[in-house]
């Protein structure tokens, strides 16, 4: 039996392959490698634009030159282009849909209040982890050496978190005109006005801001911040509310 | 032995194997490119990442890149050989090729023992859930190629089905381009 009557899928695939049969394989790995000590070296600058280059820039160029010439996509017919472009496209649309709603926290008449939460809390740095857990490891899960690297690594600051969390609804001097807030009904309560300040005290604050406003009868729009504040913080808080009364 | 005939027609003029891989990878483009445009855009909404970003290893992600890089120039190795009939030289190749992934694989062991050890589990948060998922879903593709490769290898040693030896090679390719990617997402963005 010849080859060819054993394995005529390989002669129409040689077909299609002609002319690439002189690729210097060798020259290409060696471009690789080259590329990626760039990658490496690169970013260890320090400077943004030289990363965003070296880093994603060139793996552009790998990856293409990977596909070109070790899978052989140039000399392929066009319509396994045309399949692999139109998964390429459906990714865009993916991506350009969906990524307004996941990249950005907050819009005309929404806010993603869990998602400001996470970035509002942080992550404490590696190096600050390493000494924590020195001090917290005895016998201890590092898990546990982690979170109390968390909460020791962070003091409250109740002006960041008021810009960060309430200031999307009650607006970043306290006027109640936060973009968030623009469609509320009633609207998000006004902290530079005498008004509100005759109406309410601290007990309810207190209460609407840990346990929303819902338990105190008022909009349950105004949501609970227990799970994300504690007691302490809360009243730091509303200290910083009062710098807005007139 | 009769063939299927599905094995020798050819009626787009990619050989219907060949045809197949292609498939394949375009929809292995929509799962990882799903995944990765997932982690970008929260990556470009969650600023504080970076401080988790900082812990991975760039120089374990380098060295796994090289040895990617590595084993696909050795996939493309037994493709040329298996093209000119050399089914044993070819088995060797893919022999290394997959010493490469087993390279990778022990590589990442390691790396992930290190990191759970310190308590940088998939739960800790969104980046390490990231990590864990997009890089456990590219070795599970790591393994498969392995094992798949491994068969082709010793069929290829008898001589036998040598066109297998390129599909096997594309998509392990494609493997190799993915982590391309994971790279720097990963590993050097910080
Ligand atoms: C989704 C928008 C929104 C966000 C974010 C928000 N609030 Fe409110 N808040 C409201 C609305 C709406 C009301 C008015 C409720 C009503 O009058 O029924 C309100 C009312 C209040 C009140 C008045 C309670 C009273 O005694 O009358 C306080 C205090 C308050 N918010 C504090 C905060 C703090 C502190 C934060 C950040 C941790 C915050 N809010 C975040 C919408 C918001």
């Amino acid at each position: 039996m010849s080859e060819h009557t054993e394995h005529p899928t390989t002669a129409t695939g040689q077909d299609a392959h002609d002319g690439e049969h002189h690729t210097n394989y060798f020259k290409i790995y060696v471009t690789l490698l080259v590329l990626l000590v760039i990658s490496i070296l690169g970013p260890e600058i320090g400077i943004l634009w030289v990363t965003l280059v070296t880093a994603f820039g060139i793996a552009f160029v790998k990856a293409y030159l990977v596909i070109q010439n070790f899978m052989h996509l140039r000399p392929e017919k066009v319509i396994v282009k045309w399949m692999l472009a139109s998964s390429l496209l459906l990714m865009g649309i993916y991506f350009f849909g969906v990524a307004p709603d996941v990249m950005k926290h907050e819009g005309r008449n929404w806010v993603n209040m869990a998602a400001m939460a996470v970035v509002e809390r942080g992550i404490p740095l590696d190096g600050e982890h390493a000494e924590e857990d020195e001090h917290a490891d005895d016998g201890e899960s590092p898990g546990e050496g982690e979170e109390a690297a968390v909460v020791a690594e962070t003091p409250f600051n109740a002006a960041q978190a008021y810009g960060t969390v309430c200031a999307s609804c009650h607006g970043a001097a306290g006027g109640g005109d936060g973009p968030a807030g623009a469609s509320t009904t009633p609207p998000p309560a006004d902290f530079t006005s005498a008004d509100f300040w005759a109406a309410t005290n601290d007990e309810r604050m207190f209460q609407v801001i840990k346990n929303g406003g819902a338990s105190q009868g008022l909009s349950p729009m105004m949501a609970g911040w227990g799970v994300l504040y504690d007691d302490d913080d809360i009243r730091q808080i509303i200290e910083h509310l009062k710098t807005f009364r007139p | 032995m009769e063939k299927p005939l599905a094995t020798l027609r050819s009626a787009t003029g990619v050989p219907t194997g060949r045809l197949a891989v292609w498939w394949l990878l375009a929809s292995e483009v929509v799962i990882f490119g799903g995944l990765l445009g997932a982690y970008l855009m929260f990556r470009l909404g969650h600023p504080e990442w970076a401080n988790a970003a900082a812990v991975t290893n760039t120089w374990i992600g380098a060295t796994n890149t090289f040895v990617l890089l590595t084993s696909s120039f050795t996939a493309v190795l037994a493709h040329q050989a298996a093209e000119k009939g050399d089914g044993v030289k070819a088995a060797n190749y893919l022999f290394m090729t997959i010493g490469g992934a087993l390279l990778f694989l022990i590589i990442k062991s390691f790396e992930w023992y290190y990191e759970i050890s310190h308590g940088y589990t998939i739960t800790a948060n969104g980046f390490w859930s990231f990590y864990y998922t997009a890089a456990g879903i590219h070795a599970a593709h790591v393994i498969a190629g392995a094992i798949i490769m491994g068969f082709i290898a010793v069929a290829a040693r008898k001589g036998k089905e040598l066109q297998r030896v390129e599909l096997v090679g594309i998509y392990w390719h494609f493997v190799d381009v993915v982590w391309i990617f994971l790279f720097p997402l990963l590993y050097i963005a910080k």
